[in-house]
């Protein structure tokens, strides 16, 4: 396999582990993601992606295992805590509130103050410049939403998580984790959805996928994860794969030792 | 980058407040509707002296019920607030009978108490993690029984005059009401915590991974009730120019069944403080119109609570059809 020679990775996670009572959710894995590239995790349900990506960015706690951010080791025990580095996740069916505006969905934890007394003494908000920043970032990717006062819950799956994905775009300075972002969706959002996935690259961020769509993996994705009960199975460049030994390994039909398509 | 700061015709904030404006206009159209029955069928009904009474009753259980609004759009509950309002009761009338401290330390160590007791609510559930529901059934118990520890044994009436302002007349009560309504509908809508109740309401667990800290404000929202039910308090005392510890008892249903009318979501995550005053206002007009129609007490609970299911019912419903 062709070393990594790209340096550091800008995330790097090492024996993350975690248990549900007597279930092993996460055996000791591994997570590497470099620098500029989107990083597709991929495996049967259950086998443990979600947890992996909640257990790294501080949504869940974990029984073992270190993170590293730019080589160095970090402290990630709350979602705050990887947002701090900038490492923005939309977590799978848990990406906006249905009551909150789309204004205030974006900016839900991150809002915008008044820079008068009102804003320092009693956080009061300044919806004006949270407006424009939203109308502004929709602009530069193309999202055509203008009602963005109205509730979440009025919105289309596919806007939806256009609203999800823009939000690693305003907020993520280095990292966009998505878990899932196109199940939900019909064909024609999945499409928009993976162009603006491919899009968060141009703005700078390294992007770790969660995925069962082996046409994103291959069309969309540099490298590729898979997992298997708990485990990482293997890592290969999507250049090495195609389809049927994705779906072999995925299943255990192929062995990772086995020589590679 | 080309300037972006669209100046749109008007503000999304408005639209926002005209869409609020429009499901309130619903349930003012239901008190209308319901002031103008009565209107129709009692002649003595027909005065403005009955018009400022309801308002007038309205007024206490209302400011109680504008705290009510802020925890239940948070997704929690407190039944305690009639207990706290009765615990505060007291703790004014010993501070103004008694030790006949200035009224406006009395007024702010009634409003600390009933915002400590609130906040301890919050701090045991949001620690202990117990439902709401259990936790402030528990405070309801225990804080009636620190009221009547406090409260025994002493005749707490003969306020100071100028305490006794505050709560008589019209005036007082009604602007009272409006402003507190005013400052917790500003919060509501205004404010990053405010913001964050609707948000942990509607979904704690996307609130939380937002990196919103659900616990803290929590305990927050409790302790706004709490407040809200010690000024409740303050006026009842001031009107009635006693108190005592049996007070405020089942305040806290009146004070839900106010937000729910107005058409705050029990489930959290909507509604707003307007709402519950008109919430409010529905009830006492139903109360003295049924009173004016010579229907007594029992029957006048029946309605309410009947009203109460009503509204739950339309809350569930437009929940499964959204
Ligand atoms: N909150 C939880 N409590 C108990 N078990 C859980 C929880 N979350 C996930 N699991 C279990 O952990 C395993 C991995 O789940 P998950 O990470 O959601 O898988 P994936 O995202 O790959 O479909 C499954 O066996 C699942 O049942
Ligand atoms: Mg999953």
């Amino acid at each position: 396999m062709g070393e990594m020679t790209q340096g550091v990775p800008v995330l790097e996670a090492r024996g993350i582990t975690k248990h549900f009572g007597g279930v092993t959710a996460l055996d000791d894995v591994d997570l590497e993601l470099r620098q500029g590239e989107i990083l597709a995790i991929v495996g049967d349900n259950g086998a443990g992606k979600s947890t992996l990506i909640k257990a790294i960015t501080g949504a869940m706690s974990r029984d073992g295992g270190t993170v590293f951010f730019d080589g160095q080791e970090v402290q990630v025990e709350t979602p705050s805590d990887a947002k701090d580095i900038g490492i923005e996740t939309v977590y799978q069916d848990l990406a906006l509130v249905n009551e909150l505006s789309i204004t205030k969905n974006i900016f839900l934890g991150r809002e915008i103050r008044r820079d008068d007394f009102l804003g320092h003494w009693f956080g009061a908000l300044d919806f004006r410049r949270m407006e424009n920043e939203v109308r502004d970032l929709f602009q530069r990717l193309d999202i055509r939403i203008t009602d963005i006062y109205r509730d979440a819950q009025a919105f289309s799956g596919g806007q939806r998580q256009a609203v999800a994905l823009s939000k690693t775009v305003m907020f993520g300075k280095r990292v966009a984790i998505l878990d899932e972002p196109t199940a939900a969706l019909g064909v024609r959002e999945r499409k928009a959805a993976m162009k603006m996935v491919t899009s968060l690259k141009e703005f700078g961020l390294s992007v770790i996928m969660i995925t069962h769509n082996m046409d994103h993996v291959l069309n969309y994705c540099d490298r590729v994860q898979i997992m298997r009960l708990g485990r990482r199975i293997a890592v290969r460049d999507v250049s090495e794969v195609d389809g049927d030994s994705l779906v072999g390994l995925i299943t255990g039909a192929i062995d990772a030792n086995e020589v590679r398509a | 980058m080309t300037d972006t700061t669209q100046i749109a015709p008007h503000s999304g904030q408005w639209d926002t407040v005209i869409h609020q404006f429009k499901q309130t206009g619903q349930v003012l159209a239901a008190l209308v509707l319901i002031y103008g029955i009565f209107f129709v069928l009692s002649p003595p009904f027909r005065s403005i002296d009955t018009f400022l009474s309801i308002f007038t009753q309205a007024s206490i259980l209302a400011v109680l019920a504008s705290g009510t609004t802020v925890v239940l759009i948070s997704g929690g509950l407190d039944l305690s607030v009639g207990s706290i309002f009765a615990v505060v009761g007291v703790v004014v009338g010993i501070l103004l009978v008694e030790w006949q401290v200035p009224v406006i330390v009395a007024i702010i160590a009634g409003l600390a108490t009933g915002a400590f007791c609130g906040a301890l609510n919050g701090f045991v559930q949001v620690t202990t993690k117990v439902p709401a529901f259990i936790v402030t059934l528990g405070g309801l118990t225990a804080y009636k029984g620190v009221a009547e520890l406090l409260g025994s044994g002493r005749d707490l009436s003969r306020f100071p005059e100028s305490y006794q302002m505050l709560g008589s007349g019209y005036v007082m009560p009604i602007s009272i009401m409006f402003g507190a309504a005013l400052l917790i509908g500003l919060f509501l809508t205004r404010t990053q915590l405010g913001n964050h109740a609707y948000a942990i309401g509607g979904n704690e667990e996307v609130a939380r991974l937002s990196g919103v800290n659900v616990a803290r404000s929590r305990i927050k929202y409790y302790m706004i009730g709490g407040l809200m039910a010690g000024l409740a308090a303050i006026l009842e005392v001031s009107k009635l120019n006693f108190a005592q510890s049996s007070r405020g008892q089942s305040y806290e249903l009146f004070a839900i069944a106010a937000v729910v009318i107005g058409g705050t979501s029990l489930f959290g995550g909507r509604g707003g403080v307007g709402k519950t005053i008109i919430g409010m206002l529905i009830i006492q007009t139903i109360y003295v119109g049924l009173a004016y129609l010579g229907v007594g007490t029992s029957i006048q609970r029946i309605a309410i609570g009947l009203i109460i299911i009503l509204a739950v019912w339309w809350d569930v419903w437009q929940r499964g059809t959204r």
